[in-house]
């Protein structure tokens, strides 16, 4: 355990340790572009610069480790000096185009700037003139002439999804990025280049132009595109969702986040969701509110026979949802099926994150039923639909459609049901004639509840409400309440072994920061710098 | 579509497993290549190589443009590379490749009408001796004056 | 004034081939080498006071024992990616005494425990490939590569790698990573390539006047080495003269020796009428010196240490009165900026600045404060990169400044040359 000062103050560390980690450690101030944890170390940007007493040389502190004695500073006057300079090698051929970079408000390049810049360019000469708007495949767009060359994009696809497509070309201040000719920069995770990339170069097509990123808030939750539980920022204003960023979770998902999962934020937005609950009987139909739909139900459920009333899940909710439902229909319904959409793929997994159960919670849904001691298996579903023997469905369907590629099929089978209850944030594409009576009731999405989700491996991950998209739209928590009356059972903490497990909230769990979210900076913080200045 | 001849093929298998590791043999394909493709090197050879190789095309691609002597564009038969760097520049190089120039009635960097030339000014070719110097494909010619550098490129058909 | 230790037989056109290499001692001091110990080379060396000949002139023997003590494999490269300017002698070495090399290497390789070695030439050199070719199918068939060399019980094997045109490849990492089939870029130390250097195994680079030096250190003792040279430059050393000299070529003299004396006795001194301006003394990347620093310098590694410059490769390029500093100092600027691999912001972008203003003040469009700014941008290039490119690229342009700072502020007020009134555009690319 060598010990060691950094800025003066003393520290001991993990032998190995660079003056990197040693500055994220003491949550002390280093600028640095090509650094990144997930990474291999590049040293290329050379902006982490430290004095190391008795070197003659400044190092640099992503690949210096730390030995026992040493006295590191970024605070003498050389460094200082230094690092200006360095931040302005990097601008000298940086189009000052800020305005209509998508990047700007969380540009490593201007955030830096803006701390330990020199404010006074001297260069004069014209820029190197490189290739703008480059289509590098489905989701990326690249800017070569913003690009500062810190290689971390050509190390994500090196080293983390070992696809290679990019390439750093040519040499010196000519260096691009970029594919070979006709290729395309086209895999699973490409847009995590988009993340990582320290400033506007490479931009998601999905997100760019769409917002400013002042206007966006964030929040940490749960991606639900698959059951690896990857933790992830959602950012989102008064218009809708509009992009999700990967968290870092050394259990779960490490840096990164897979494309598929970018998507998820779509289907919380109005316009892929059922607005009102609709109610019909017979051939009347009318839109009432979701509570008011509920109720209805309630009064409707109890002229049923329990053994004629079954109830789907799929693995789309949180366990206290699970817990609460169960719970409340257990007496007034005999069956629950388990709606698994991908049973065949459900153990895929491609090594890294991607897994091919697209749900988030099938083991949190499992654990509950067995929990329970309900749980009947899908051919009964079937026969007993077939059979008239089950007469009303309680179907607590898919919120995230575009994976359940077999819901039409499902919905028709559904049908042949003489009630059917459908439970789900989505629209539905098709209108639903079969049942003599058909209620959609609206709920809420996993952005809009707090909750606990089971993945794969087992592990239970806590998170909290991100914002309100719909307020009248209810939880599955609700509905049970609202069913039976039991007004405990609104309150999203059913008893649950998982749900009263402690589990840290995810957004207490620790945090490995990257600079170029600077979180520990408040957005405006800078500004506020500047108008001191 | 380019392709490699089986000769070419032949060579490059060698070079595989040649050295430590595949990769190494990257250079050597390339100007086995660049000799099979008129003196210069496109994206179709890199995915020729790529394919033969088993090695992403990304990184034969990288190599390939780093280093100046694969032709990023089609070059004459001769290739003549006078030297500007210090040692020839202080003897006249320059002058000489501007003489060069006027005398084939080319651009640097471009091929004459007849296909026969490319010049190109390039960096120091250890020559430095014998300044001011040229060198036509493979041949070094040193200590030049214009009017003999004339002469060489009357005789070069 | 020269002393022809390396260079005795050079002029005989047998000793480029085995036999005559042979008729002349060839392949006698691999024979005494395999005799002795391993360490006893290395300390042979060590003691010999060589200095590495490629540039940084770093003690070989202090190199070869920073290998780790194992029995790790590891691998000896020679540098012979030449490309320095201003500096021929390699080329002149391989061409003349390619046995000469070749010998150097297995004496080397014995002493460090290496079984494989590479000869990383720089791919103009088609004359010099052609005859290592020639000279290592030779030794490879004489016994003198392969298994159980001469008896010894010393395996080597040697290949040649050719080069594609990169002047980066001559830094050594910069070779490790070409050799490895990569853009010739740097890499990160530490570790360092002794430790982990081609394939991330130990890893010996030497110049190859450094690799053939180690032969005459082998055949006649550290103490007889150092009697030719200075206490801290010993030996003897091939210096290519170049510029605007009556006589240019390869010298091989003893380190220490008066580089006035040097250029008017081996060069022949100055072209008629003109007068010597200025000399560049160990390659471009040296800083320049004055005619009056010329003067009192010597042809060392400490002295001209002293002077601010170095001796770097032993190219000594001579410039005359009849030349721009302003222009010359634009050729030097175009090449580092063509060179710079890219990586490190600082030279990629500092190489690129650097040749911009430069440029713009050869075109007539220069301010005086860019005077101020080359100075400044060259100061914090320096020591802040993963080799020492920038450093090379920063280096002439401090001192082309600083040393003719009338010749640059002429150029920016006048809008010419002091020397050479209006240059041609067509002088720069």
């Amino acid at each position: 355990m060598p010990k060691c000062t950094i800025n003066g103050r003393s520290i001991e560390v993990k032998e190995g340790t660079t003056i990197m980690e040693a500055f994220y450690q003491q949550d002390a101030s280093i600028a640095h572009y090509c650094y990144h944890p997930g990474l291999s170390i590049a040293g290329v940007c050379r902006l982490c610069i430290v004095d190391i007493e008795g070197n003659p040389r400044p190092q640099i502190a992503c690949n210096t480790k730390i030995m026992e004695g040493m006295k590191i500073t970024n605070q003498s006057a050389g460094i200082k000096e230094g690092v200006k300079w360095v931040l302005d090698f990097h601008l000298i051929n940086h189009p000052l185009d800020c305005p209509i970079c998508d990047q700007a408000g969380e540009c490593g390049l201007q955030e830096q700037y803006m701390e330990y810049g020199k404010y006074s360019p001297e260069m004069a000469e014209r820029k190197v003139k490189k290739r703008k708007v480059v289509d590098l495949g489905p989701t990326v767009v690249l800017d070569s002439e913003r690009c500062i060359l810190c290689a971390r994009c050509t190390r994500f696809t090196e080293e983390v999804t070992k696809t290679e497509e990019l390439g750093l070309f040519n040499r010196g201040d000519r260096t691009e990025v970029g594919c070979v000719e006709g290729k395309q920069l086209d895999n699973k995770y490409s847009l995590n280049t988009v993340d990582i990339c320290p400033v506007g170069a490479l931009t998601s097509k999905d997100f760019r132009f769409r917002q400013r990123v002042w206007y966006l808030k964030d929040a940490d939750t749960i991606c639900t595109g698959c059951s690896t539980g990857c933790n992830v920022k959602t950012y989102f204003n008064k218009e809708g969702f509009f992009r999700v960023k990967p968290v870092y979770n050394e259990k779960v998902n490490g840096h990164w986040m897979c494309d598929e999962g970018r998507d998820i934020y779509k289907f919380v937005n109005l316009e892929h969701r059922q607005l009102k609950a609709s109610i019909r009987t017979g051939s009347e139909t009318f839109e009432t509110s979701a509570g008011d739909a509920t109720k209805k139900f309630s009064s409707f459920l109890k002229q049923l026979k329990s053994s004629e009333t079954a109830v789907v899940l799929t693995g789309q909710y949180t366990v206290e949802e699970y817990q609460a439902l169960v719970k409340s229909l257990k007496k007034s319904a005999g069956h629950f099926f388990h709606w698994n959409q991908n049973e065949v793929t459900e153990k895929a997994f491609d090594g890294l994150l991607l897994r091919g159960d697209k749900n988030p919670n099938t083991a949190g849904l499992r654990q509950v039923l067995e929990e329970n001691k309900v749980g009947s298996d899908w051919k009964e579903l079937e026969t007993g639909l077939k059979d008239k023997k089950i007469k009303t469905l309680i179907v607590a369907g898919p919120e995230n459609k575009t994976v359940f590629l077999d819901l039409a099929n499902k919905l028709t089978l559904f049908s042949q049901a003489e009630n059917l209850v459908w439970l789900s944030a989505a629209k539905l594409d098709q209108a639903v004639s079969g049942p003599k009576n058909f209620w959609h009731i609206p709920l809420k999405t996993f952005v809009e509840k707090s909750g606990t989700f089971v993945n794969a491996k087992g592990l239970a991950q806590k998170f909290s409400k991100v914002t309100t998209v719909l307020s009248e739209a209810l939880t599955l928590s609700d509905v049970a309440a609202l069913l039976t009356g039991d007004e405990a059972l609104m309150v999203a903490e059913a008893k649950s072994e998982i749900a009263e497990a402690k589990i840290p909230l995810l957004a207490d769990l620790h945090k490995r920061p990257d600079q170029v979210e600077l979180e520990r900076r408040k957005k405006n913080e800078f500004l506020y710098k500047r108008g001191a200045l | 579509m380019f392709e490699l001849s089986s000769e070419a093929l032949k060579k490059i298998n060698s070079e595989l497993s040649r050295y430590e590791t595949k990769e190494s043999a990257i250079i050597p394909s390339l100007y086995i290549a660049q000799s099979e493709n008129s003196g210069w090197i496109n994206t179709e050879v890199i995915l020729a190589l790529s394919k033969v190789m088993q090695i992403p095309e990304s990184r034969i691609n990288e190599v390939f443009k780093f280093y100046t002597m694969f032709n990023q564009k089609p070059v004459g038969k001769y290739h003549v590379q006078v030297c500007a760097n210090i040692s020839c520049a202080l003897e006249g190089g320059r002058e000489l490749a501007a003489h060069i120039c006027k005398e084939l009635n080319v651009k640097l960097g471009e091929v004459t009408a007849d296909k026969r030339f490319t010049v190109s000014r390039v960096e120091c070719l250890g020559s430095c001796g014998t300044a001011p110097m040229m060198q036509v494909n493979d041949r070094y010619y040193e200590s030049l004056t214009p009017e003999a550098a004339t002469n060489l490129l009357r005789g070069m058909k | 004034m020269q002393t022809k230790l390396l260079s005795e037989f050079y002029h005989l056109e047998e000793f480029c081939g085995l036999a005559g290499y042979k008729k002349n001692g060839g392949y006698k001091v691999l024979e005494k080498a395999f005799k002795m110990k391993p360490q006893e080379i290395i300390d042979e060396v060590k003691n010999s006071g060589l200095r590495g000949r490629g540039g940084a002139g770093f003690s070989t023997g202090m190199k070869w024992s920073f290998l780790p003590k194992n029995n790790e494999p590891r691998y000896l490269l020679c540098n012979a990616d030449e490309g320095e300017p201003g500096t021929f002698k390699d080329r002149l070495m391989m061409e003349r005494a390619p046995h000469q090399l070749i010998e150097g290497m297995i004496i080397s390789a014995f002493a460090i425990g290496s079984e494989k070695s590479y000869i990383y030439i720089r791919g103009e050199y088609n004359e010099p490939i052609r005859i290592l070719e020639k000279a290592l199918k030779e030794a490879r068939e004489a016994g003198l590569l392969g298994k159980n060399i001469l008896g010894s019980g010393f395996n080597h094997e040697m290949d040649l790698y050719v080069g594609a045109g990169a002047y980066i490849c001559g830094e050594e990492t910069g070779m490790i990573s070409s050799l490895e089939g990569k853009k010739g870029q740097p890499k990160l130390k530490p570790p360092f390539p002794a430790v982990q250097g081609y394939l991330r195994k130990p890893t010996i680079v030497n110049n190859v006047e450094t690799l053939a030096a180690v032969k005459y250190i082998i055949r006649d003792g550290a103490a007889a080495y150092r009697k030719y040279g200075t206490e801290k430059s010993a030996g003897t050393k091939l210096f290519s003269l170049s510029g605007n000299v009556r006589k240019p070529g390869n010298y091989e003299v003893n380190l220490g020796i008066s580089l006035l004396d040097f250029i008017e006795q081996e060069g022949g001194g100055m072209k008629p009428g003109r007068k010597l301006k200025a000399v560049i003394p160990g390659g471009s990347s040296a800083p320049v010196l004055t005619a009056a620093e010329v003067a009192q310098a010597k042809l060392d590694y400490e002295s001209l240490a002293g002077m601010g410059t170095m001796l770097g490769s032993g190219a000594v390029i001579v410039i005359d009165d009849s030349q721009c500093m302003v222009d010359m100092l634009g050729v030097l600027t175009h090449f580092y900026h063509h060179e710079s691999c890219g990586q490190c912001t600082p030279c990629r972008e500092g190489t690129g600045w650097l040749n911009k203003i430069v440029f713009s003040i050869l075109e007539g469009k220069g301010r005086l404060q860019d005077l101020d700014l080359l100075l400044k941008v060259a100061d914090q290039m320096k020591g802040r990169t993963i080799c020492a490119l920038s450093d090379a690229a920063a280096l002439p342009v401090i001192s082309f400044v600083s040393k003719f700072r009338d010749e640059f502020e002429y150029f920016v007020r006048e809008g010419k040359s002091k020397v050479r009134g209006e240059l041609h555009a067509q002088m720069h690319h």
